[in-house]
């Protein structure tokens, strides 16, 4: 499984006064089993790329394949696409709906009509791979809190078994545990079933913690890829781009402009403590 | 000058439980004997995380919701005193953390004009004051736009101009930044900031972004419902262990040099922001 994304655009409205180029000529690949993160501030293509990738909306020009396939060409294999690329979009507790935890989750797979057996074993792995205990099952949704209904939600993505899980946002509006708890389950997905994961997010400091690889996206365009040590010795052009580094990436650019003979491309806190102390350490001679 | 006053601020409702035998009450207590003096003038944060209480503290300040025990008084009016209502939330402004739930109208101008439109003003004066709190949040030249079009920051600074158009003391802000990106983030906070510096208004923010927190008077933690810790961003923060425990963060440098103290080297404890950091090094580099 990879996904190729070729000279994709896309325009709002075209032809119109309220004409907008969403995505300008991107090109990308995924490769099975990365974990990508997706920044890029509001307005800057990011949404619509992700919208493309599960097939809501189709390009203007150029083509997404998945395994060589391009999924917008036969619309009647879309369902098998969405199946295939999961997206749980931003606040995705708002799209629970059932009386029960079980039944929320078994909605997509009964809809793909499997069997009653695959559908439990569907339901009961998501539940397991997010940390829902089965004393849970019978619960309404609505009794839980805000970092478990949002677990359940992904738990409906992933009981149809994607390979590509797509995460728009997944701590938006959480707590620092209720983050901690979904971003651990995310890791787990990645590390321990090795699906494939796109996570989008405005937390530096959550990409810069878990994932391989991040792609920048600016006024439509890729702008920027490369593992987070590679991103975030960019603090400069970051910025202009109206984002942000992680606030250790700051301090380590500041004793650089200072003479300190210090490593720029350190992100996590981990790595900030053991760069310092080497520092610190350092007798003078 | 006591802007907001609590003396022993207890909330408790009943939630009612589907078991297995019908239903079951149970009483919920989301605030527990809250005491607690906002300054006027000041800009506090409000820590604490999901269901810790901190939203129901927010909601009593509006007289949104009314103590069950104990009292709450804003600028000496006792939120109990329904004659009061108007002029209580005419005092203390409210600011949620969905725009798009808290904007009204289709253009952004008649959307501040709706607060003072209801508390009865001359419209001369209620197009003196949109005037105004556009330009206060920088928004002047989008009056006439629809606030659908605009970016989530944008629509925040509107939510709070509206707010500014009934002329309050107090603004309070109920997790203002959580669905913006990083440029709507410092939008948001700068506007803050300056009303509270310039115009001297009361700001309380509840928040769960430390980086935020940090840039405040003063720091409150709720816990379960009780007022668990009180102080200066550094008082508050330099006691990385205890936060944790109440599932909250530390910025990234006040973690980072916890852990260097733990190995021995000998950093102040309450370094909150990059540059106390990177002082904070220089300094230390210096005497060795």
């Amino acid at each position: 499984m990879s996904i190729q994304i070729n000279h994709l655009t896309h325009i709002y409205n075209p032809n119109t006064a309220f004409e907008k180029v969403a995505l300008d000529d991107v090109n990308l690949e995924i490769k099975k089993g990365e974990f990508i993160g997706l920044i890029g501030h509001t307005g800057s293509g990011k949404s619509t790329l992700i919208q493309h990738l599960n097939g809501i909306i189709s390009p203007t020009s150029g083509e997404i394949l998945l395994d060589g396939e391009n999924i917008h060409k036969d619309k009647t294999k879309l369902k098998e696409v969405r199946r295939r690329i999961g997206l749980a979009f931003q606040y995705p507790e708002y799209q629970l709906f059932e009386m029960s935890i079980y039944k929320d989750v078994a909605f997509g797979p009964t809809n793909l009509k499997w069997t009653e057996e695959e559908i439990h074993k569907s339901v009961v792995n998501a539940l397991e791979m997010v940390g829902i205990p089965e004393s849970m099952y019978d619960k309404s949704p609505f009794e839980l809190s805000g970092g478990q209904k949002r677990r359940v939600a992904i738990a409906g993505v992933l009981a149809m078994n994607p390979e590509v899980l797509i995460l728009d946002e997944p701590t938006a509006g959480l707590d620092p545990k209720g983050r901690d708890e979904i971003l651990a389950a995310i890791k787990e997905l990645h590390d321990k079933r090795g699906i494939t994961v796109i996570l989008v997010s405005h937390s530096m400091e959550d990409v810069a913690k878990l994932v391989d690889r991040i792609i920048v996206m600016h006024k439509g365009k890729a702008a920027m890829q490369g593992t987070p040590k590679e991103i975030f010795a960019h603090v400069k052009e970051l910025e202009q781009m109206g984002l942000a580094a992680p606030q250790v990436s700051y301090v380590f650019a500041a004793l650089k402009q200072k003479g300190y003979d210090v490593p720029t491309d350190i992100y996590t806190i981990e790595e900030a403590k053991q760069a310092l102390y080497t520092l610190l350490k350092q007798v003078k001679v | 000058m006591n802007m907001v006053k609590a003396e022993g601020l207890t909330y408790s409702y009943t939630k009612i439980l589907e078991t297995d035998h019908g239903t079951e009450e149970q009483t919920v207590t989301a605030l527990k004997q809250v005491d607690i003096q906002i300054n006027k003038g000041d800009f506090v944060a409000v820590l604490g995380h999901n269901g810790s209480g901190k939203s129901t503290f927010a909601k009593h300040i509006n007289a949104l919701l009314q103590p069950t025990e104990g009292t709450i008084w804003v600028e000496n009016m006792d939120t109990k005193n329904d004659e009061l209502l108007w002029e209580i939330r005419q005092t203390a402004g409210m600011v949620f953390q969905n725009p798009d739930n808290q904007l009204v109208a289709t253009v952004v101008e008649e959307d501040i004009a709706f607060g003072p439109e209801n508390m009865g003003v001359e419209p001369k004066e209620i197009r003196k004051r949109v005037d105004e709190a556009l330009a206060t949040v920088g928004m002047s030249e989008y009056a006439k736009h629809a606030p659908a079009k605009l970016s989530g920051g944008q629509k925040q600074r509107i939510a709070i101009a509206g707010v500014l158009a009934m002329k309050p003391k107090c603004i309070v802000l109920d997790e203002p930044t959580a669905m913006l990106d990083p440029v709507g983030r410092r939008e948001v906070m700068e506007t803050i900031e300056r009303l509270n510096k310039e115009e001297g208004i009361t700001m309380i923010l509840i928040t769960h972004y430390m980086d935020e927190a940090v840039r405040a008077d003063k720091v409150y933690v709720i816990d379960d419902g009780d007022l668990v810790m009180e102080g200066t961003p550094k008082e508050i923060f330099s006691q990385v262990e205890r936060l944790q425990a109440y599932g909250l963060d530390v910025p990234q440098v006040t973690e980072v040099t916890y852990l260097l103290r733990k190995e021995g080297i000998d950093l102040p404890e309450d370094i909150l922001t990059t540059e106390e950091m990177v002082g904070a090094i220089c300094q230390y580099k210096s005497t060795i």
